[in-house]
C-alpha cells in the first residue's frame, strides 16, 4: 500500500457549476506518500479551482477524467466523506462562521469522525488543541473566538494551519496559504507544516503558490507549473528556481492550447 | 350558540369575540367573590373587550396574522381555575426535566393549568422582604399593591382588544415584589405547563413584577406544553417595572407544543437610571404573537431587548416589538434573530418611537432571519418615528438562506451536512444568547435549541 500513490489526477476537466466555463483543461498529477508537492502559476490559472474541485466544492464541477485518492473514486464522494477519508483543503480565502467558536468547531469536525456512539474525549481535545496552538505561535484564548470572524489575514491562515494539525489529514492541499503573511508570520506556519511532515512521515502535502518565498522554508520533492488550466512542466526543486529568475513568460501554453 | 348570534348582532361587528365561554357572566363569576376594586377592574375591561372590534388584517400591526383564520375564538372553552398542589412523582416528564434543569434558582413557582401549584422562595430573601406570590392569593395579601399597578400603568385594558380581554378574565399568575436595595443573586425561575386536559380551552394569566429603586432581579418565564389535540388559547399579560436604578432582566422561554396559540403581551417601564433587558425565545406553539412596548422612562435607562426564534414545519411567529422613549438620555438596543425551516413563517415588526424632548436617545434595532428551506417565509418590517432632533437610531434587517461558502468549509472539515447546518445556525441564533450575561439560562436555552434543530 505504501507505494501506491495518495492522490492520482488523470486528464481532469473542470468547469464551473451552472456555467459552460471550463477552467480545467486536462490536469495530470502523482503524489506519492509522505511527498511535498507545489503547484505555482500565475493569477487566474485554475490553481484554486483544482483544489476546490478535489475537495468537492458544490460552485465546480468535474466534467471529464479522474481523481483516484486512497485506493477510491474521490470525484464520487460528499465534502465532507474526502475529509474524513484523509484529504484537507486549506482555504486561500477562509470563511467566516459568526458565533461558532474555534474550539466547538474542530470538537465538532473531531467528533463527526467518531462512530455514533463515541464521544470524544474532551480532556486529550483540549490537551492537543494547546499544544498545537503552541506550536503555531498562538494565544490560548484564540480557541474561544468565532472561526474567522474578523480575523486579520495572517490569523485566518494560522487557523487553517491550526485545524489541519488537529485533524491530521493524509493529503493537505494549501492554497495560497503564504500570501497575506508577513515574513515572521511565514515562518510559524512553515514550521508548523515542517513540524506536521516531521511526525508524520506519509503525510502528503500539496503546496499552491504564486510565489517562491515559502518554497525557501518547506523544500518541497517536485515542483509543477500550471499555466491555462494546464500544468505545463514538472521537475524537481530547480523547477521554482527557474521562475524566480524567468518568470512565468516561458511557460505560457503553446498557442494551439 | 343562537344566544351569542343574537347578542352580536345588533351592535353590528362591535361585540366581536363575545362567546359562550367568553362573555360577561365569565365576568361575573370572577368578580363575585372579588374585592370591589377588582371586580370594578375586570368589568372595565371587559367593556373595554366589547367595545374594541377583533383585529383585521387591514391593520398594520395584525397584517401578516390573520386572526379570524387562525384563532377559532367560537370554539374555545374557559380554562377553570382549580385548587392544585404539585406532585413531582405524577407530573409530566417534559415538565419534571424542565425543572430540573432549573435547580440553581432564587425561587420557583409552578403553574398547572393555569393554576399556581408550587411556590419556594430562599428564607433569606424573603426575610429581606422579597415576596413570590400566585396573583389570586395576592389578592388578599398584597391588595394594595395589585389595585394600584395590575393593568394600570402597564398593560391596561385600552392597550388592545387582547389586553383588554386578559385583564378582564385572568385567573391566576404571578406577583414578584424585590424591596428597595435587595438583590437577588440567582433567577426567579417559574415553570407554567399545560396539560392535555386544558386543551381545547382559553386560559389568561398574568405577571406583575416590581423591582424597587436599586433592588436586582431576573426571572424566567417558562410556558411548555405537550402538542395539544385541539387549540388552546394561552394569554399571557406581563408588566415589568424597573424603579430608579433596579436592574431586571425578563426571559420569557415558550415550549408549547401544537395547537397552542400563544398571545403574549409584554410592558416594560424602566425609570432613571435602571436596567431592563428582556430575552423572548420562541421555539413552540402552532402560532405564537409577542407584542412588547419597552418604556424608556427616565434619564439613563436602559433596555436591551433580544429575541430569538426557531420555527419549523406550519409554525407562525409574529413579534410586535416598540421602544418607547419618553425620556431623554436613554438607551434600548434590540436584536431578534430567527431561523425558519419547513413551511414556517416569521413576521417581526419592530418600532422605534422618540417622543418629543427625548434627546440624546440612542436606540437600535437589528433582525436577521434565516431560511433553511425554500418554503420557510420571514417578513421584516422595521420602523422609526422620531420627534427629537438630536438623536442616535438605526435599524437594520435581513433575510438570507444558509451559505454555501459556509457549508462546505465545514464540510471540507468532515461534518455531515445536517451537523455543518446545525452548527451555522447555533452560530447564527448564539449572537443573541451570547449577550445576555446568565450562565445557567443561557446553556439551557442552547441546549433546548440544539434539541430543536436535531428535529
Ligand atoms: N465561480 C467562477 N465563475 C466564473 N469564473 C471562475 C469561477 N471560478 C474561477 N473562475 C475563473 O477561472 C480561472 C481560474 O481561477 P482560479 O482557479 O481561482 O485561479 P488561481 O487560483 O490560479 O488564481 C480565472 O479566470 C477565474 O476568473
Ligand atoms: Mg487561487
Amino acid at each position: 500500500m505504501s507505494d501506491t500513490p495518495i492522490l492520482t489526477i488523470r486528464n481532469l476537466h473542470g468547469k464551473v457549476a451552472d456555467e459552460d466555463i471550463e477552467i480545467l483543461h486536462g490536469v495530470d498529477l502523482e503524489i506519492g506518500r509522505g511527498e511535498i508537492h507545489a503547484i505555482m502559476g500565475p493569477n487566474g490559472s485554475g490553481k484554486s479551482t483544482l483544489a476546490k474541485t478535489l475537495s468537492g466544492h458544490p460552485g465546480y464541477e468535474a466534467t471529464d477524467g479522474e481523481v483516484i485518492f486512497e485506493g477510491e473514486d474521490l470525484l464520487e464522494q460528499e465534502p465532507d466523506e474526502r475529509s474524513q477519508s484523509g484529504l484537507f483543503l486549506a482555504f486561500q480565502y477562509p470563511v467566516e462562521i459568526p458565533g461558532v467558536s474555534i474550539a466547538n468547531f474542530l470538537r465538532t469536525a473531531l467528533q463527526a469522525r467518531l462512530d455514533e456512539d463515541e464521544e470524544l474525549d474532551l480532556f486529550d481535545f483540549q490537551d492537543q488543541l494547546l499544544s498545537r496552538m503552541e506550536l503555531l505561535d498562538m494565544d490560548p484564548t484564540f480557541a474561544e473566538r468565532a472561526v474567522n470572524d474578523g480575523f486579520s489575514g495572517g490569523e485566518k491562515k494560522r487557523n487553517e494551519i491550526l485545524q489541519m494539525a488537529m485533524l491530521q489529514p493524509k493529503l493537505a492541499l494549501m492554497d495560497e496559504t503564504d500570501s497575506g503573511l508577513d515574513i515572521d508570520a511565514l515562518q510559524v506556519v512553515a514550521h508548523g507544516v515542517n513540524a506536521l511532515a516531521k511526525e508524520n512521515p506519509e503525510m502528503s502535502f500539496l503546496i499552491i503558490t504564486h510565489y517562491q518565498r515559502l518554497l525557501n522554508y518547506i523544500r518541497p520533492d517536485h515542483v509543477h507549473v500550471m499555466v491555462g488550466g494546464r500544468i505545463v512542466r514538472s521537475g524537481g526543486p530547480e523547477v521554482a528556481e527557474e521562475l524566480e529568475a524567468s518568470g512565468y513568460e516561458s511557460f505560457k501554453p503553446a498557442a494551439a492550447g | 350558540m343562537a344566544e351569542s348570534t343574537k347578542i352580536q348582532e345588533p351592535i353590528g361587528g362591535i361585540m366581536e369575540g363575545v362567546t359562550e365561554a367568553l362573555n360577561a357572566d365569565a365576568v361575573e363569576a370572577l368578580a363575585g367573590g372579588e374585592p370591589v376594586w377588582l371586580a370594578e377592574r375586570r368589568r372595565e375591561a371587559w367593556s373595554a373587550y366589547e367595545r374594541t372590534p377583533l383585529p383585521t388584517t387591514r391593520l398594520e400591526e395584525w397584517r401578516y396574522t390573520d386572526l379570524r383564520r387562525k384563532l377559532k375564538l367560537d370554539s374555545l372553552r374557559r380554562g377553570e381555575w382549580a385548587e392544585r398542589t404539585f406532585d413531582r412523582s405524577g407530573a409530566p416528564e417534559r415538565l419534571v426535566q424542565a425543572m430540573d434543569a432549573d435547580r440553581a434558582a432564587s425561587g420557583h413557582l409552578v403553574e398547572f393549568d393555569g393554576a399556581v401549584a408550587h411556590v419556594d422562595l430562599l428564607e433569606e430573601l424573603a426575610a429581606k422582604g422579597v415576596t413570590l406570590t400566585p396573583l389570586r392569593k395576592a389578592i388578599s395579601e398584597q391588595g394594595e399593591l395589585l389595585e394600584s399597578l395590575l393593568a394600570t400603568e402597564a398593560l391596561p385594558a385600552s392597550a388592545g382588544k387582547f389586553q383588554a380581554l386578559n385583564a378582564a378574565l385572568w385567573t391566576d399568575g404571578v406577583l414578584l415584589h424585590v424591596p428597595r436595595g435587595v438583590r437577588l443573586e440567582l433567577p426567579v425561575r417559574v415553570t407554567r405547563w399545560f396539560s392535555a386536559e386544558s386543551a381545547g380551552a382559553a386560559h389568561f394569566s398574568r405577571t406583575l413584577i416590581i423591582a424597587e429603586e436599586g433592588s436586582q432581579v431576573s426571572y424566567v418565564d417558562e410556558v411548555l406544553s405537550d402538542d395539544l389535540p385541539a387549540q388552546t388559547l394561552i394569554s399571557s399579560a406581563v408588566e415589568v417595572f424597573a424603579r430608579p436604578s433596579a436592574q431586571v432582566q425578563y426571559v420569557s422561554l415558550q415550549r408549547l407544543g401544537r395547537g397552542a396559540f400563544h398571545l403574549s403581551q409584554q410592558r416594560t417601564l424602566a425609570e432613571r437610571d435602571s436596567t431592563l433587558d428582556t430575552l423572548n425565545v420562541s421555539l413552540g406553539a402552532s402560532t405564537a404573537r409577542l407584542d412588547l412596548n419597552a418604556r424608556l422612562l427616565g434619564p439613563g435607562a436602559n433596555s436591551d431587548m433580544l429575541g430569538l426564534y426557531f420555527g419549523d414545519e406550519d409554525q407562525h411567529f409574529d413579534h410586535n416589538t416598540s421602544q418607547d422613549h419618553v425620556a431623554p438620555h436613554a438607551n434600548s438596543d434590540l436584536l431578534y434573530k430567527g431561523a425558519l425551516d419547513g413551511d414556517a413563517r416569521a413576521v417581526f415588526r419592530g418600532i422605534i418611537k422618540v417622543h418629543p424632548g427625548a434627546q440624546q436617545t440612542d436606540a437600535y434595532q437589528t433582525n436577521r432571519n434565516l431560511l433553511l428551506s425554500e418554503e420557510a417565509r420571514a417578513d421584516s418590517l422595521p420602523n422609526l418615528e422620531i420627534e427629537a432632533d438630536d438623536v442616535r437610531c438605526s435599524h437594520g434587517a435581513t433575510v438570507g438562506q444558509l451559505d454555501q461558502d459556509s457549508l462546505f468549509y465545514l464540510m471540507s472539515r468532515g461534518m455531515p451536512r445536517s451537523v455543518a447546518e446545525r452548527l451555522v445556525v447555533m452560530g447564527f441564533l448564539g449572537e443573541v444568547l451570547s449577550r445576555l450575561p446568565l450562565g445557567g439560562v443561557v446553556e439551557k436555552i442552547s441546549g433546548i435549541v440544539e434539541e430543536k434543530l436535531h428535529g
